[in-house]
């Protein structure tokens, strides 16, 4: 009797750490639902994940003017915000895909660029058809079909970005440099002179290794695709190589740069912020970067002094100079979005030019637009849009048209260059070929 | 005499010395974020300018006392029910001296071994596969269960080594149950370690935003570190540094507290916890 | 506790924690071990099996090769200095004089701030020419310009190991510390009465009695610095070259950047293998040394 009691007792203790167990199993996460209101209209909220980070100063127009100006239009609709770092934006909508848990709106690159593309998703069947939305006729041509697969648009830029030089006005000066290099040769004279007057020419962020990327696209634009623009497509068929002498010749432009000691020394110890750091503080005359960094390196460093920006001229003189311009990353919207109509209502209200919140967002969009009949609102970036414009010599980023991990390889084998290892540009190419022929079975 | 008050004072010199190495970093973080948002020069010039302005700004963006509040949720909960848990699984693994004992022992401390980057798709597919929605408190879950290894390793070596069987002697010839023995006598005598596994699981707890950024989608669910990461830059963005730090200290600052307050109770629960073990 | 039914009753209590760890835990990792046979690119569910293809294509590559001795290097260096440094500094602070606590507490603040801003404000400290380290030197006339210690290939692992020693300090000091708690005075005393040195009682008291202590720090580090990826991520993504690419951060970029779920899952396979035998290893030796001593 005394056992049994004991007994009892165990075993409903044993129970009780079960049903604790459970409870707390189920229990997580009941409170999801209950959006539906009672009345009438149906209460949504929509859930939006994008890359990039929070603006310091004033408003951030996806966390804090989008998801106001969107209620403030639709009071039925809510729209929640969430913004991450590339990587871990990366890693997070992955995961969340993989498991069918996909915010509504989500961050997406044009074709191939980057982990979370237009191509790769798509072909997944992970986002939702928007070519017939009434907006898209607005948008330029190569904007919409860099965003789309199969004919169908998936997804909408956030605009235009240029890849270029960033160059002190004043630095150049000084050294009695008086007009924007127009090719290659006139670049590395400007260089000499810079380096000759003590001035470091060029600094670059190459710890953050994606920064490899942004001299050597601009000069695979002059040696690879002025000549063959298809060029990435006849690398799919297995036409071209990376191998070939084009590819080659831009790295070896490139490495030219570093033995030449025109971008500083060290950099593989310098990430991106310290790299732009120097080139605000007047420590160096140049840096290759991209339109988007316009905060960044127009803020006020220790020294004042004038910008300007062109592209690298990696052209033979008397030939015109080829740019690195593409169409930034997006939005997309998710296939399986239990709201789609909503969803798509909120689209064509911000997308649509007449609109109130298209004005605000063209006015805190750093991109160039894409939409048609939108200015420019940088004149720093005038001299070289106006030259993408008129002569139409330009090239998106090489890395959207190969699968994820060739740009990494790149980067990885460049920077033994930079570090001064025995590798040879060839020895790049080639290890690059073959990342693209282990990734490329599709 | 003197001597030993010089001798002190060198070794407060000393101690002082070491430990200001040991922080400078941090005083490089402290001093940026002190600074206006838009002063953007070399962050080594330190404490050349006292604003608030990174706070105020890392304070609104952050929506810090919501994500205050959505850390202080996740992470007592989380550490309640690992504390709760791992306490008792700890109990017959260190009371009873047999094979399976040892197996179990042996069993969760191996899942400290396996880092959870890697585990992750299959985690949230196995989530999704119980039906468990995607929302504030997933991440609850996984908070617990990586805790596992690590506590119950610590509560079964004080067991062990501090919490003699006689204890419960009286309470067994009274016929008290297992619960009541339990809760009642043992439990309350593993204070000292249960203020380690708080702070040592606490930390991770607070601090980690893998799990919150895989599970969370909504920016008012968000905690304290999830809502920092949006300060950082990546590639085609600049860090707003100055504002970051401020949101670091912002967030390390609950922690900081804690620890000055439980760190004689925190090195006391270790000494008797694991080290005797 | 002689009961056999009450015995058998106890083990209840391990079911609620059992239950979790093997439904989140246990069950995703051998969910691992199939991926690893598969072609799966991390998002698209339908998947073929392709046998052992993974695994010879990674010791093909080389990429298991770099990683691991990385991993191995990262580690011992880990393991040594965070140990070292920590055992130093508990020394220290044990000693009997006033605001200890302040101390610990100073000692023990960078454990609390998350990898992400330790590994940013650390690249400050490391930047050539104005960075902090080349700052320092230039006063004492050494040319800090040419301190390159992150982009550098032979200094580059060192340097972010450095990082992680100086937040894991903090962890192994106060475990230390608790292990120094436990020498009992009046053994110290004893021995400066027979006319020990301080020198001897550390080494002849103290050291002893710390065995446990020391058996603890070393397994933790170990496992620490074996699973090492936070810093490789954040403060040089495996670079310059792959030379701090650490086996976990290998698996990472073949997982979410290169999309070989599939791939990354059979090096994780291969990971876990060679930690978990590294550590056994290890803690059955640490625990044979600690009896005897």
């Amino acid at each position: 009797m005394f056992q049994g009691k004991k007994k009892m007792k165990t075993i409903l203790a044993g129970v009780t750490a079960l049903a604790a167990t459970t409870a707390l199993l189920s229990g997580c996460g009941s409170s999801d639902k209950g959006e539906e209101s009672s009345g009438g209209s149906k209460n949504v909220t929509l859930t939006m994940i994008v890359s990039g980070n929070k603006a310091a100063d004033g408003q951030d127009f996806e966390l804090d003017v989008l998801p106001k100006m969107v209620n403030e239009k639709f009071p039925n609709i809510k729209l929640e915000v969430q913004k991450l770092p590339d990587d871990q934006y990366n890693t997070s909508i992955k995961t969340k895909l993989a498991a069918g848990e996909a915010p509504d709106i989500f961050r997406v690159w044009p074709r191939m660029g980057s982990a979370a593309s237009i191509i790769d998703l798509s072909k997944a069947g992970y986002l939702a058809d928007l070519t017939d939305l009434p907006f898209m006729s607005n948008i330029s041509e190569g904007a919409r079909s860099d965003m789309s697969n199969d004919g169908k648009v998936y997804g909408i830029t956030k605009g235009i970005d240029m890849l270029g030089t960033y160059y002190n006005k004043d630095l150049f000066a000084e050294v009695g440099i008086t007009e924007v290099p127009q090719d290659w040769q006139a670049f590395l004279e400007a260089c000499q002179k810079l380096l000759d007057a003590g001035v470091t020419p060029i600094v670059m962020g190459d710890k953050d290794p994606w920064w490899i990327q942004f001299g050597a696209y601009q000069l695979a634009a002059n040696t690879v695709y002025s000549a063959d623009k298809d060029f990435d497509l006849k690398l799919q068929s297995g036409e071209k190589k990376f191998t070939d002498e084009t590819w080659v010749k831009a790295l070896s432009m490139y490495k030219e740069l570093y033995e030449k000691g025109y971008i500083a020394k060290n950099t593989l110890g310098l990430g991106g912020p310290q790299a732009t750091q120097m080139f605000i503080d007047g420590k160096a005359a140049m840096v290759f970067d991209g339109t988007w960094d316009f905060p960044t390196l127009t803020a006020q460093g220790a020294a004042t002094f004038e910008r300007g920006f062109f592209p690298l001229p990696g052209n033979e003189p008397g030939q015109p100079v080829w740019q690195a311009v593409s169409t930034a990353a997006g939005w997309a919207v998710n296939a399986k979005s239990a709201h789609l109509e909503e969803v798509k209502q909120v689209l064509n209200y911000w997308f649509d030019s007449s609109s109130d919140l298209f004005a605000e967002w063209v006015k805190l969009n750093p991109s160039i637009s894409a939409f048609n009949g939108v200015p420019l609102n940088n004149d720093l970036y005038k001299y070289s849009y106006e030259l993408y414009q008129s002569g139409g010599n330009s090239i998106y980023f090489a890395n959207q048209m190969w699968p994820n991990g060739v740009a990494d390889t790149l980067q990885v084998k460049f920077g033994e260059i930079i570090g001064g290892r025995k590798t040879t540009t060839e020895d790049v190419a080639s290890a690059m070929q073959a990342k693209f022929d282990e990734l490329w079975k599709k | 005499m003197n001597g030993g008050i010089a001798k002190k004072t060198l070794t407060h010199i000393g101690i002082s010395f070491v430990l200001l190495l040991n922080i400078l970093p941090l005083l490089i973080a402290l001093s940026s974020s002190f600074r206006s948002v838009s002063n953007m020069t070399n962050p080594l010039q330190l404490f050349s300018e006292f604003s608030l302005e990174s706070y105020r700004v890392a304070f609104d963006k952050m929506h810090f006392m919501q994500a205050l509040g959505n850390s202080l949720m996740l992470t007592v909960i989380s550490v309640v029910v690992v504390v709760l848990f791992t306490s008792m699984a700890a109990y017959p693994i260190a009371r009873i001296n047999n094979r399976l004992s040892k197996a179990l022992y042996l069993f969760f401390l191996c899942g400290l071994v396996v880092p959870s980057q890697m585990v992750i798709i299959p985690i949230v597919q196995t989530i999704q596969g119980l039906h468990i929605p995607s929302s504030q408190y997933t991440p609850i879950l996984m908070f617990i269960t990586c805790s596992i290894p690590f506590s119950s390793f610590l509560y079964t070596g004080f067991i062990k080594s501090s919490i003699p069987i006689e204890v419960e002697e009286s309470a067994l010839i009274d016929g008290a149950g297992l619960m009541r023995r339990f809760w009642q006598i043992v439990f309350p005598l593993l204070l000292p370690v249960t203020v380690s596994v708080v702070i040592t699981q606490g930390v991770w707890i607070w601090n980690d935003y893998f799990f919150n950024m895989i599970f969370i989608s909504r920016a008012a669910e968000s905690p304290l570190p999830l809502a920092m990461l949006g300060f950082m830059g990546d590639q085609t963005n600049p860090t707003a540094w100055n504002v970051l730090f401020a949101a670091c200290f912002l967030c390390a600052l609950p922690l900081l507290v804690m620890f000055a307050f439980l760190q004689k109770y925190f090195i006391g629960g270790l000494t008797v916890g694991s080290v005797k073990g | 506790m002689n009961s056999a039914v009450l015995k058998k009753t106890m083990y209840w209590f391990v079911v609620p924690a059992l239950t979790m760890y093997l439904v989140f835990w246990i069950y995703p990792i051998l969910r691992l071990f199939q991926y690893s046979f598969s072609d799966y690119n991390g998002f698209i569910q339908n998947f073929n099996y392709i046998g052992f293809d993974n695994f010879s294509q990674i010791f093909k590559d080389g990429v298991a090769g770099t990683s691991l001795s990385n991993t191995l290097i990262y580690t011992l260096v880990f393991v040594v200095f965070s140990n070292l440094i920590a055992l130093g500094l508990a020394f220290l602070l044990n000693m009997k004089i006033r605001a200890t606590g302040l101390y610990r507490t100073a000692a023990y603040v960078p454990t609390l701030f998350s990898a992400i801003v330790v590994g940013f404000i650390w690249s400050y400290v490391y930047m050539p020419d104005s960075g902090l380290i080349a700052t320092v030197l230039s006063w004492f006339g050494v040319d800090g310009a040419s301190l390159n210690l992150l982009g550098n290939y032979s200094s580059a692992l060192y340097a972010i190991t450095a990082v992680d020693v100086w937040k894991h300090i903090g962890t192994s000091t106060v475990i230390f510390l608790a292990g120094l708690q436990t020498v009992p005075v009046d053994l110290e005393e004893a021995g400066r009465i027979d006319g020990a040195s301080s020198w001897q009682v550390t080494r002849f008291i103290r050291l002893p009695l710390l065995a446990t202590s020391m058996t603890i720090n070393v397994t933790l580090s170990l496992i620490n610095g074996l699973k090492a990826f936070d810093y490789s991520f954040i403060m040089t993504n495996g670079g310059p070259g792959r030379a701090t690419s650490t086996l976990l951060f290998e698996i990472f970029r073949m997982a979410f950047r290169e999309m070989q779920y599939g791939k990354a899952s059979a090096l994780a396979v291969v990971s876990f293998i060679v930690i978990i035998a590294i550590t056994i290893f290890f803690v059955l030796r640490l625990n044979k040394r600690e009896v005897s001593a």
